[in-house]
């Protein structure tokens, strides 16, 4: 369970700019670092919100992410 | 002696954009039904000339993070910013345009602190933390272009597991009440958020609300009777998505057992919105 790790990330997606530019162009390369099951990797990486939710990211975060908010 | 001259509670999303995007003309209208009446209560607070003003809100992962989330904190120092969010979105941008800087009311956050933490509440404290829509937005509206009184800000955690209990939250506002009561300041206190929106903190039940649920809570602060909100459980909140109540449990324990009046409610599907003012002996 990396509930702690998926919403590090989604933090740095909504304060990060730079972070959240590599993401946009690379988001498997700009997770490459990250600990994360293949399931979070893969949600991330398809910017599925409603199953990154599911896998314990926070709302908040997934609401208010410049860019990436739309569910 | 101090005392709490004026206590409200009241939704935290006064943006009529946000409503409208998101839930259309009826979203924008009621919302803007709502900003008319807080700023009419913002004439009531101010003509009771509040030395202090306490604002009981919550973060949305906008000041604190995951590598710590204080259950309570108190904001000191001598001033506060405004968040900043690059590229902010939605209900965020309902801080565009206000003041970057707003002061603190040192001495009585002080007393809060340090008198809480004699008293047995760990709360944390904060030299740095900026202030979001959470209470900016109602701080804001319920000024309208007057001096904004020195600010109390207290965060209360509403949304991360596990929270503070609402007894708890009560228990803290009895002492809010206690400190102002032993201070020499005239002081207002306000808690913001909610009512239901965003139950179980699912991305696919946004857009629901549990109006029967928060017109029991509305009721029982109607009628004074405050044992059964603190009886309520975080599950009772998490699932009828009224998790900010936690910050409104704040500022019941402050008021108790002074009973609340309605000045606004209103059911948009999304979320309900409500303000309610407490009739102070």
């Amino acid at each position: 369970m990396s509930r702690y790790e998926v919403n590090v990330l989604l933090y740095r997606l909504k304060k990060d700019q730079a972070f959240r530019a590599r993401f946009r162009d690379d988001p498997r390369g700009a997770l490459a670092a990250a600990e994360l099951t293949e399931e979070e990797r893969e949600a991330f990486i398809r910017w599925d919100s409603r199953r990154l939710n599911e896998l314990g990211g926070s709302l908040h975060l997934l609401i208010s992410i410049p860019g990436l908010s739309g569910y | 002696m101090g005392k709490v001259v004026y206590a409200a509670a009241m939704s935290h999303v006064l943006y009529p954009d946000y409503y409208g995007k998101n839930v259309g003309p009826h979203g924008r209208r009621m919302v803007e039904e709502l900003i008319a009446v807080v700023r009419d209560m913002g004439r009531d607070m101010l003509a009771a000339r509040p030395d202090a003003l306490v604002v009981i809100a919550d973060d949305h992962l906008n000041v604190f993070s995951f590598d710590a989330i204080p259950a309570m904190c108190v904001r000191i120092g001598r001033s506060v910013q405004r968040m900043v969010q690059d590229d902010a979105i939605e209900f965020d941008r309902a801080l565009d345009g206000l003041p970057e800087r707003y002061p603190l009311h040192e001495d009585l956050a002080n007393r809060v602190l340090e008198q809480g933490m004699e008293a047995g509440f760990d709360f944390a404290a904060s030299w740095s933390a900026p202030l979001d829509h959470a209470f900016l937005s109602p701080v804001s509206t319920l000024c309208g272009a007057e001096p904004v009184p020195p600010l109390v800000p207290f965060w209360v955690n509403c949304f991360i597991a596990p929270q503070p209990t609402a007894r708890r939250c009560f228990a803290a506002g009895r002492h809010i009440a206690r400190v102002v009561a032993e201070g020499p300041w005239r002081v207002a206190v306000i808690a913001t958020g909610g009512l239901s929106h965003f139950p179980g903190l699912s991305l696919a039940r946004v857009g629901t609300s549990d109006t029967a649920f928060d017109r029991r809570l509305v009721s029982l602060m109607e009628a004074g009777d405050h044992e059964p909100l603190c009886a309520l459980t975080m599950k009772d909140l998490d699932e009828s998505g009224s998790h900010e109540f936690l910050n409104w449990m704040v500022l019941v324990g402050a008021v108790s057992p002074a009973r609340a009046r309605v000045r606004f409610f209103g059911e948009m599907g999304r979320i309900d919105l409500a303000a309610l003012e407490w009739a102070l002996p």
